[in-house]
């Protein structure tokens, strides 16, 4: 075992917590690695609202999580200016929440929680929540305005994981977990399969981070460590285009669809809740009894959305741990969980961080830092709370778009729109640098090539996930190929272009599929057209 | 009232074939043309033998007197019909809006033709994007090469390319098929 | 946070096919322009989200809608495209775009001074002058002013025996008939007054189009008002109005609402271009045309973009068939490249006469006496770079009835 396969710690899993612990641990100094058997952020951290959540929906249920999140929330806009976007929130009543015991003495009540956990939240007119969000249901009888915003998690998760590296730590996408190297009640380390080359490896650290969501209950099983996990299925809809500009919430008691967040060029309704087994986590499928759901409940908060294309469904896995007193899972907190497995079980080197949400991921990264620097006797305080994350020193569009030459292109305010200010690192050197590659999106050969060589992208969906690509109106009807092209190149391999491409347009079906109907059905009869029929997929005449 | 000989509803591949045969042939042909064909669809030929388009315009709806189908409404000309002997139903599945789906049920939006389709949804879409896709054999039904009401062959309407079941551009001969039941209606008009 | 929000304009039902593309004029001879689809609904996604993403280029739209006409989804790109200049685009007009702008108030100043201004118009250094401190290109031909216009003719000559006839219309004769070209305006009320219709003037203004393109929405935003209020006050005397000009009409009728935000719901169903006017009158028998005997002209009719948008050049070519001597030829769809008021902007007059190349070879290989067009800056821009004639269908059909004949058959 050579000397530099040797960590002072080693994280399983690249969501968001993983890689927010990854950050955390790199900035105090440790030698970190991060193993992710897929890309980073695509398990529960990249299939969710991305809602910066003010914490007014557990103000009445549940104050200690709805002060964590009006924390974080506070932290995250100054942390990370390049993936949050202030929009603002309200929390909405319908006349039928009258009927249903949520009206405007629920909403009273609301406020109160709100404001006890630290929650800026004031009633407002209809009228004057008609003005401030045209799309809202026009016949709310109340609403409250709180500090809700909108958070690209992919982007979020790519600025932990650069910032991760920039200090030190060795990230591994594509790397799955196998087994623990394990001695009595000690773990020593893991063994890891390279997915790409079926390469076995093994590495060391006196601590291993089990950060792995939902996985993480098998994980810890082959620890021989029992989590009581419990996989809640979050289904949501894409719509075509921003709807709204201001997120909207009901007011009431959290139910299924309920939540419309505008993020990016996008709007997102969710999200259902069922329980579901853990050999489906690993491929869901978004059902038609969901999307019935989520769009009459998407109609009561803007009623836009019933003529409002749908891009397509996506569903993602809560890793809630479970408690068996409630079988809809809504009831339990979202708490955070961090188990020192050694006092807990008697498991030497082994933690795990789980519960919690997307947004409290930096103080989950903190606890779970903190129970890894307690076992290393490393006396470092953490430091996350305070440093920007690459790319949000000065992240908005309007002055990073300043710095490029000339009048910022379409392309180049997409590029600041998306990478924030590490956006001036991509090379606009040629006119075919600033070509666009997705028009829908407005992403440039340039961001690519820079995404690849800077970003950590194996395939089309990494690409995506740090650039947008094929991700607009067309779903990649017309980029694909272009991007395909693009990436092998990048990849230093040409001959990967048809497979990186055919990848691709299985996983941009899947999403279609569920909501094949209507105009996103004539997207889908127009892609087949284009990729089986008028051109044929062939690799020289891209 | 405008009069034709043959209104051909569609303006893209099989439209305009059907429609250049039938006018050099001495018919009085006009063509409503709702945006352009993704095939290339040249209209030059017709122009030139005095064919009449109605292009950016479309066909919104029509009167049916038993089993014909007497005359079709249009956005653009408001209350002046367009009326013929024979129509040409031509105007593509999805895309070009020849047959619609919503989430229940598929349909043709112009004269609510019978459809043949599967009614599960499910069983549209294959997971593999390069497999056979069901939802691209549905199309309107015929009888004798004439559209079906409410199960009632409609005499003189034909569907031709696309808009029928069992044809679609996404298969490698599609394009052969879609012109040989454009000819195929040019020969019911010719031997009636 | 964004005042607006969500688009009147079916947007999101582009397929992003990029047909649109395939048919900009623009696109295909100025490369600074991204198409409408990129101006359009690509754009416009990503303007919802930050008014940042507006791009200047989109002044490069020449507002043909032939992009319109092309989409199969019945996505309004064009009036995306316009909308979004009135939204974001912060620029305020220029001294050139409001004079271009303003037809009908520099029309009256121009009129007056009708000889002095024409000529000085059509002088080299003169023409240089406005190239350089306006920026109107000076290879450009400028319309002509007349020194009566049409409505002091019509009130002089015409007025008083209106009233006589049994049936009646209201005339919308826009700017151009009544400044630069009133002997179409004389032919309209020859041709209706021999239908037996009595021609009524309205208390008009500008139907507006130029200040639309040309970002000056608060004065054409009034002058739509006050136009739909007098097409109420006509059609309450049961007068339908008739216009003469595509463009105007266009405008009147979809501009108001979809980019003015006025609402023409109740009166738009009432107004009718002259040429859809007459073919349904003659089609269902209600007036009846007697032809000269002897007439005869080989002409080719070449379809103002606006008029293809408005899906009504039908009824001209229907028209024109009726007339026993005639022999026309349909030109291939293609635009004339002036747009209006862009052509004369120097910035565009060399990206007006590429686009308008192809149909100026069209109009050469038919060769024909004249051209037939109902718009009038379309007939500016082919008679400049053809020197073929253009005629509007109502001068036409002035020409070949025999209106004598005509007027006592439907008069009687």
């Amino acid at each position: 075992m050579p000397l530099n396969n040797d960590f002072d710690v080693i994280i399983i899993g690249g969501g968001i917590t993983g890689a927010g612990t990854a950050r955390d641990c790199a900035m105090r100094g440790l030698k970190v690695l991060l193993v992710e058997r897929h890309d980073i952020a695509t398990g529960a951290t990249g299939r969710n609202h991305g809602l910066l959540h003010s914490g007014a929906r557990y103000a009445v249920k549940d104050s200690e999580s709805a002060e964590e999140c009006i924390r974080e929330n506070k932290i995250l806009r100054s942390i990370a200016a390049a993936c949050v976007e202030d929009t603002g929130g309200l929390f909405i009543t319908l006349p039928e929440d009258e009927d249903a015991g949520f009206g405007l003495d629920y909403q009273k009540k609301f406020i109160e929680a709100c404001i006890k956990a630290g929650i800026e939240a004031r009633a407002i007119s209809p009228a004057e929540a008609r003005a401030m969000e045209p799309s809202v249901n026009p016949s709310l009888i109340g609403a409250v305005v709180v500090p809700d915003g909108s958070v690209d998690p992919f982007r979020l998760c790519a600025a932990n994981v650069t910032d991760a590296a920039m200090h030190g730590a060795k990230i591994l996408s594509y790397t799955e977990f196998l087994d623990f190297i394990r001695e009595g009640d000690t773990i020593l380390g893991v063994r890891v399969l390279d997915t790409r080359t079926g390469q076995k490896a093994e590495y060391r650290a006196p601590v291993t981070v089990n950060a792995a969501g939902i996985w993480g209950h098998g994980i810890a099983e082959k620890a021989g460590v029992h989590i009581g996990m419990y996989p809640a299925k979050g289904a949501l809809l894409v719509f075509g285009h921003r709807v709204n500009n201001v997120v909207i919430n009901r007011c009431r008691k959290s139910a299924d669809g309920d939540i419309l967040v505008p993020g990016d060029s996008v709007t997102v309704i969710g999200t259902t809740s069922t329980k579901v087994p853990f050999e489906e986590c690993d491929n869901m499928e978004v059902t038609p009894d969901e999307v019935r759901l989520l769009l009459r409940e998407g109609c009561a908060l803007c009623p836009a959305l019933a003529d409002t294309r749908i891009l397509r469904a996506y569903a993602g896995v809560r890793p809630l741990v479970a408690d068996d007193s409630d079988p809809t899972g809504r009831s339990i907190s979202r708490g955070i969980v961090c188990l020192d497995h050694e006092t807990r079980d008697g498991v030497k080197g082994f933690v795990s961080i789980t519960g919690g949400k997307l947004m409290t991921y930096r103080l989950m990264a903190e606890l779970a830092t903190d129970a890894v620097c307690r076992k290393l006797a490393v006396h470092k305080r953490c430091q996350t709370a305070e440093t920007p994350l690459p790319g949000s020193a000065d992240g908005r569009i309007e002055t990073v778009s300043k710095h490029f030459e000339g009048i910022a292109t379409l392309g180049q305010k997409g590029a600041a729109g998306r990478q924030g200010d590490l956006a001036g690192k991509i090379r606009f050197d040629s006119e075919e640098d600033k070509q666009l590659v997705c028009e829908c999106e407005q992403v440039t050969l340039g961001e690519i090539k820079y995404a690849v060589a800077e970003l950590g992208v194996h395939s089309l969906s990494d690409l995506r996930r740090r650039t947008r690509v094929g991700m607009g109106t067309c779903q990649g009807t017309l980029c694909i190929r272009k991007a395909a092209k693009a990436l092998a190149i990048a990849l230093g391999d040409p001959s990967l272009e048809g497979k990186l491409a055919a990848d691709y347009l299985d996983e941009r079906w899947k999403g279609m599929r569920p909501v094949g109907w209507g105009d996103t059905l004539r997207e889908m009869e127009f892609m087949q057209r284009v990729y089986k029929y008028e051109k044929p997929y062939s690799y020289d005449e891209v | 009232m405008m009069k034709f000989d043959v209104v051909i509803i569609g303006g893209g591949l099989a439209g305009m074939r059907a429609a250049t045969v039938l006018q050099t042939e001495g018919l009085r042909c006009a063509v409503v043309a709702e945006g352009l064909s993704l095939h290339d669809a040249p209209r030059s030929e017709f122009k030139a033998a005095g064919g009449t388009i109605l292009a950016g315009d479309k066909v919104v709806g029509g009167v049916f007197e038993g089993d014909r189908l007497r005359s079709v409404r249009t956005e653009k000309l408001g209350d002046v019909t367009l009326e013929a002997d024979w129509f040409i139903l031509a105007t593509g599945k999805y895309f070009s809006k020849g047959i619609v789906a919503d989430m229940d049920r598929i349909y043709e939006p112009l004269f609510g033709l019978d459809v043949l389709y599967e009614q599960d949804r499910s069983k549209w879409f294959d997971p593999a994007f390069s497999s056979h896709q069901h939802f691209l054999d549905f199309g309107v039904r015929t009888s004798d090469g004439c559209a079906l009401k409410d199960g009632v062959r409609i005499v003189n309407l034909i569907p031709a390319g696309e808009v029928l079941a069992g044809i679609s551009s996404a298969e490698g001969d599609a394009k052969a098929r879609i012109q040989k039941s454009a000819l195929d209606a040019v020969q019911m008009i010719r031997r009636n | 946070m964004q005042e607006r929000n969500i688009s009147a304009s079916n947007f999101e039902q582009c397929q992003k096919c990029s047909i649109c593309e395939t048919v900009c004029p623009v696109m295909a001879n100025n490369p600074a322009y991204g198409g409408p689809k990129k101006s359009g609904p690509d754009g416009e996604r990503y303007r919802l989200k930050n008014g940042i993403f507006f791009d200047d280029s989109l002044k490069y739209c020449l507002n043909c809608k032939r992009c319109e006409v092309a989409c199969p989804s019945g996505v309004k790109i064009a009036d995306l495209i316009q909308r979004a200049r009135i939204d974001y685009g912060t620029h305020s007009p220029k001294l050139r775009d409001m004079m271009l702008a303003s037809t009908d108030q520099m029309g009256p100043l121009a009129g007056a001074f009708a000889p002095i201004v024409n000529y000085s118009l059509s002088l080299k250094p003169v023409k240089g002058l406005l190239d350089a401190t306006l920026g109107i290109d000076k290879r450009r031909t400028m319309p002509k002013y007349s020194s009566e216009t049409f409505v002091h003719w019509f009130k002089k000559n015409a007025a008083a025996g209106q009233d006589d006839f049994k049936k009646h219309i209201s005339y919308f004769h826009g700017c151009y008939a009544n400044y630069n070209y009133p002997a179409l305006g004389k032919d309209f009320v020859a041709v209706m007054n021999a239908f037996g219709y009595g021609v009524h003037l309205m208390d008009e203004r500008c139907c507006g189009v130029a200040k639309i393109a040309n970002g000056m929405i608060p004065a054409a935003t009034r002058d739509a008002k006050i136009n739909l209020e007098a097409f109420r006050k006509s059609l309450s005397k049961g007068r339908e109005i008739v216009t003469v000009s595509t463009t105007c009409t266009m405008t009147l009728i979809e501009e108001y609402p979809e980019l003015l935000k006025v609402d023409n719901s109740d009166v738009k169903e009432h107004i009718s271009l002259v040429e859809q006017f007459l073919y349904k009158a003659i089609a269902s028998g209600e007036v009846k045309p007697v032809w000269k005997k002897d007439w005869k002209a080989k002409a080719a009719y070449h379809c103002p973009c606006h008029q293809e948008r408005l899906g009504l050049g039908i009824f001209t070519t229907e028209l024109l068939k009726m007339i026993p001597g005639m022999e026309l030829t349909e030109l291939e769809s293609n635009c004339c490249g002036i747009a209006g008021t862009y052509g004369f902007k120097k910035e565009n007059f060399k990206v007006s006469q590429m686009i308008g190349r192809p149909l100026f070879d069209s109009i050469a290989a038919a060769a024909p006496e004249f051209v037939a067009c109902e718009c009038e800056t379309c007939k500016w821009q082919i008679e400049m770079s053809t020197g073929v004639p253009v005629k509007n269908p109502v001068s036409i059909i002035a020409d070949a009835l025999d209106l004598e004949k005509t007027s006592e058959l439907n008069c009687g």
